[in-house]
C-alpha cells in the first residue's frame, strides 16, 4: 500500500475501487468519563468511581475499570451498581470538561485525514485510506494514540481494519490501551466465534430474539440465508447478512448529519398527576431548545418519550408543516403530547423530548423578516 | 338567553326539516372544540320557542347560534353531541321531516325521521357555558360583500405562529387616508403583509381596532354568501360580533397589540414591474417544481421588459421560465418564496399586478393596478 502512496499516477485513486481494501481507524477513548476524572482528582485513582447520580433513580454514565471489576457498567441503575460495588464512589458528570476534552482529540485527528465520523465525544473513525503518507495505518493509530496521551493524559484504544464495522470490533479486542488489527484475510472468520451481541448494531434486544431462534455466535448468523435474515429482521438484515461474513461498505463520513436532538430525564420520584409533567417538561423543552440554537437546526417533529413505573416505553409524535420556532412552541407542543398519554395510574419514571426531521434549507436561502425580528 | 325557558321538567318538542336541521348544525358544529377536555362543549344547546329553535355552540373564545325554522310543540331545552347530531342529520334521507324531543325521565334527546329513530345522551342545558353579553362601544352594517372581500383578501398572511399570537388574526380598525376614513383590515406573518381598505361604513367610526382571531375569520365566511346581505356589526375593546338574522357569531378578539405595521410597507420603491398576473403565478409554480421542498425559493430576474424565474436546487435539479413584462429600472435579482408570490398573485383580482421593488435586500410591494384600497408587502429570501 505504501507504493502507491508514493507514485501518486493514474492509480491513485485507485483507493476507491471496491475490492482494493479500505484503511478504517476506531479510535475509542478508555472509560473516558470516569478516567477524566480520576486524572483530574488523585483521590479517584484506583478507586472503583462511576460517574453519574447516585439518587435513587441515577444511573451509570461510565463506570472506570476498578468499578468494571465488580461487574458495574454503564447505564445500570445507580442503587444497583452500589450493591455490586459498595465502595463505589459516584462523581457528577462535567460535561464542559469532556467537551473541552474531545475538541483536544479532534484536533489530532484532522492533523491526519479530513474523513472523521465522530460517534460521540469519545470516539470516532477515520478513513486514512488516502492519506497514508507512505506510512501503515496501524502506524498512524498508534501515533494517533500516544499524542492523546501526551496532550490529555489518557488513554485511547485504536481499532484498524478495512471497515468500519470491524475497525469497532478491533477497538474493543485489546482495551484499555491496545491495538488491535484485523487484516482483510482475518476479517471474514473473526466474527465467527464472536457472541452476537457483542456486534456493533445488534443490541440486547435483537440479540435475545435472535438467540431464541439459536442465533448465539457469528458462525451462527453466517449460516442463516439472507432471505430469512430480512424477512426476520426487515432491512437490517441485510446488514446482519453482511457483518458475519465481515463486510461492511459504509462510508466515513465527516459531514454525518445529525438527525435528532434530544433531552431525558429519569426522576427521583415517579410523577403520577400532570401538572408534575408539564412542570418538568420546561428544562427538557429548554435543553433541547439550546442545543438545536447552538447547532443552528431547526426540526419538524417533536417527539415525546415516556417511560412508565413499570418500564413500558411509548413515544408520541407530531410533525408541524415548518420548523418549530420558538423554545416556547416546542414546549407546547411537548404539553400536548404529554396530555394525551398521562397522567397515568402507574405514573411516569422518566421524560424525554427529542426534536428531529431537520430542515436542511435553513442555509444560504434565508427568508428575511417584516419587522426586522427573527421568525 | 336570560328568558329561556328552563329546561327541567319541560318536555321539549319540535319538528325540523331536514335541510333546515343540517344547515343550523353544521355550522354550530364547525364552532366545536374537536380536541377539548370539557364534555359540554362537545355539545350542542338546543332551544326550542314558539317563535323557532336556536342551535348554540361554543369553545369559550367563539359562540355561534343558529336560529332555524321550526314547528315547535312544546318549549324546552337540553344538550347533546353537536358532532353526533350533525352527522345524523346529514346520512337522514332529502326532504325528510325530522322529530325532536327531549324524554324527561330517560335524560336522552330522542330524533325521528321516517323510519329511522335515534336517542341521545344529553347533558343539562343549565352547565352550558353562555358567552357573557357585553357593551359594544360600536354598532353598524356592513355588506357582506364588502366584509368577504376584506377579509378573504387578508386571511392568507394570517401567522400560524403561535408565539406570535397577536398575528393569528386579521387587525380590523378604522384608519385615516388620503381618501378619507376607511375600515381597514390588515394581516401579516412577519414575512408578508395584506392591508384591504373599504369605504368606512356608518356607525363604525368609534370602532376600537381588534384582532379577529383566525377562526372566527373563517366561520365569518360562513356568513358572508350572499353579497348584499346586511351584516350587523358590533365592536368593543375585547369582543367582536357578527350577525345575520339567522347567524349571530359572537367572538372574543385576541388580546395583544398588533405591531405598527405602516412602517414596513414600502414608500419610495422606484423600481417598477407590470405583470399579467395569471402568466405570473402560474410560471412561479411551474418553476417551483424543482424547487426544495421547504425554502421553494424562485429567484427573479428584472431586466428591460424582461423577466426571469429561475430556481436552482442542487440536489433537485434548475428550471427557468421568460416572462414578457413592463419593466424599464436598472436590473434587479431578488429571490422570493414560490409559496408567498403564488399567494399574493392569487389575490389580484385584475389583470395586472404592479411590483414596486428597492433593493434585493428590502420589502416589495404589490398592487392591482393602480389601485391602493389592496396592498400587498412580501420580504424576499436571500438566495
Amino acid at each position: 500500500m505504501s507504493g502507491r502512496a508514493d507514485s501518486p499516477g493514474p492509480l491513485a485513486g485507485a483507493g476507491k475501487i471496491q475490492d482494493s481494501p479500505r484503511r478504517i481507524v476506531h479510535i475509542d477513548m478508555d472509560a473516558f468519563y470516569a478516567s477524566v476524572e480520576q486524572r483530574d482528582n488523585p483521590d479517584l485513582r484506583g478507586k472503583p468511581v462511576a460517574v453519574g447520580g447516585s439518587a435513587a433513580r441515577g444511573v451509570v454514565a461510565a463506570a472506570s475499570y476498578e468499578a468494571r471489576a465488580f461487574g458495574v457498567r454503564s447505564a445500570m441503575p445507580s442503587l444497583r451498581a452500589a450493591r455490586l460495588c459498595p465502595d463505589l464512589v459516584f462523581v457528577r458528570p462535567r460535561f464542559d470538561i469532556y467537551r473541552a476534552v474531545s475538541q483536544q482529540i479532534r484536533a489530532i485527528f484532522a492533523d491526519y485525514t479530513p474523513l472523521v465520523e465522530p460517534l460521540s465525544l469519545d470516539e470516532a473513525y477515520l478513513d486514512l485510506t488516502d492519506h497514508l503518507s507512505g506510512r501503515t495505518a496501524t502506524a498512524i493509530a498508534q501515533e494517533i494514540r500516544a499524542r492523546i496521551q501526551a496532550v490529555t493524559g489518557l488513554t485511547a484504544s485504536a481499532g484498524v481494519s478495512y471497515n468500519k464495522f470491524l475497525a469497532k470490533l478491533a477497538s474493543d479486542q485489546n482495551k484499555p490501551d491496545g491495538l488491535c488489527v484485523i487484516t482483510p484475510e482475518r476479517g471474514p472468520d473473526f466474527v465467527l466465534t464472536l457472541p452476537v451481541g457483542k456486534f456493533h448494531g445488534i443490541g440486547p434486544a435483537t440479540a435475545s430474539r435472535m438467540q431464541a431462534m439459536g442465533i448465539h455466535t457469528g458462525a451462527d448468523l453466517r449460516a442463516q440465508s439472507l432471505d430469512f435474515l430480512t424477512r426476520r429482521f426487515g432491512r437490517a438484515g441485510h446488514y446482519y447478512w453482511n457483518i458475519s461474513r465481515g463486510i461492511d461498505h459504509r462510508r466515513v463520513s465527516p459531514d454525518r448529519i445529525r438527525k435528532s436532538i434530544g433531552a431525558e430525564n429519569t426522576y427521583p420520584a415517579d410523577l403520577m398527576t400532570l401538572d408534575q409533567v408539564l412542570d418538568a417538561l420546561i428544562p427538557l423543552a429548554a435543553k433541547v431548545w439550546t442545543a438545536a440554537t447552538r447547532h443552528r437546526i431547526r426540526g419538524r417533529t417533536v417527539t415525546l418519550k415516556v417511560k412508565f413505573a413499570d418500564f413500558q416505553q411509548i413515544t408520541r409524535a407530531r410533525t408541524l408543516p415548518q420548523p418549530v420556532a420558538s423554545e416556547t412552541q416546542l414546549l407546547a407542543l411537548a404539553r400536548d403530547l404529554a396530555a394525551t398519554v398521562l397522567p397515568d395510574p402507574r405514573g411516569a419514571r422518566l421524560l424525554g423530548i427529542t426534536l428531529s426531521h431537520f430542515d436542511s434549507d435553513d442555509g444560504p436561502a434565508a427568508q428575511l423578516d417584516l419587522f426586522g425580528d427573527p421568525a | 338567553m336570560a328568558a329561556g325557558p328552563k329546561g327541567q321538567g319541560k318536555l321539549m318538542k319540535f319538528a325540523i326539516e331536514r335541510a333546515v336541521l343540517v344547515k343550523a348544525v353544521s355550522q354550530a358544529q364547525s364552532v366545536v372544540e374537536r380536541r377539548n377536555t370539557i364534555p359540554i362543549l362537545a355539545n350542542v344547546l338546543i332551544e326550542a320557542r314558539p317563535e323557532g329553535v336556536s342551535f348554540r355552540a361554543t369553545d369559550l373564545d367563539t359562540e355561534v347560534v343558529d336560529r332555524a325554522m321550526a314547528q315547535v310543540d312544546r318549549p324546552g331545552a337540553t344538550t347533546v353531541s353537536a358532532v353526533m347530531l350533525n352527522e345524523i342529520a346529514r346520512k337522514l334521507p332529502d326532504g325528510a321531516l325530522v322529530q325532536i324531543s327531549n324524554d324527561d325521565a330517560s335524560g336522552r334527546l330522542s330524533v325521528q325521521a321516517g323510519r329511522s329513530s335515534f336517542s341521545l345522551a344529553t347533558l343539562p342545558r343549565e352547565d352550558f357555558p353562555v358567552m357573557a353579553s357585553s357593551e359594544y362601544s360600536a354598532n353598524f352594517k356592513a355588506k357582506a360583500g364588502l366584509l368577504k372581500r376584506l377579509f378573504d383578501k387578508s386571511k392568507f398572511a394570517i401567522s400560524t405562529e403561535e408565539t406570535r399570537y397577536y398575528l393569528n388574526g386579521v387587525y380590523m380598525h378604522v384608519a385615516q387616508t388620503e381618501a378619507g376614513p376607511m375600515l381597514r383590515c390588515v394581516a401579516t406573518d412577519g414575512h408578508r403583509l395584506a392591508r384591504i381598505d373599504a369605504p368606512l361604513p356608518v356607525g363604525a367610526e368609534e370602532m376600537p381596532g381588534v384582532i379577529v382571531p383566525r377562526k372566527t375569520v373563517a366561520e365569518l365566511r360562513k356568513l358572508l354568501d350572499d353579497d348584499d346581505a346586511d351584516i350587523a356589526v358590533s365592536v368593543s375593546e375585547t369582543k367582536v360580533r357578527f350577525a345575520t338574522a339567522e347567524i349571530t357569531l359572537t367572538s372574543k378578539v385576541i388580546d395583544g397589540t398588533f405591531p405598527d405595521y405602516s412602517r414596513v410597507i414600502p414608500t419610495a420603491n422606484q423600481r417598477k414591474l407590470e405583470v399579467d398576473a395569471t402568466d405570473f403565478a402560474r410560471a412561479v409554480d411551474r418553476v417551483a417544481t424543482v424547487s426544495s421542498e421547504r425554502s421553494r425559493a424562485v429567484k427573479l430576474s428584472l431586466d428591460q421588459d424582461r423577466l426571469i424565474l429561475s430556481v436552482n436546487a442542487p440536489d433537485a435539479g434548475a428550471a427557468e421560465e421568460e416572462l414578457i413584462v413592463a419593466y424599464a429600472d436598472d436590473a434587479l435579482e431578488i429571490g422570493f418564496n414560490a409559496k408567498y408570490l403564488q399567494e399574493i398573485a392569487a389575490q389580484v383580482d385584475r389583470d395586472n399586478a404592479v411590483f414596486l421593488f428597492n433593493g434585493p435586500g428590502d420589502a416589495a410591494l404589490i398592487r392591482e393596478g393602480s389601485d391602493d384600497s389592496a396592498v400587498y408587502v412580501v420580504m424576499p429570501m436571500r438566495v
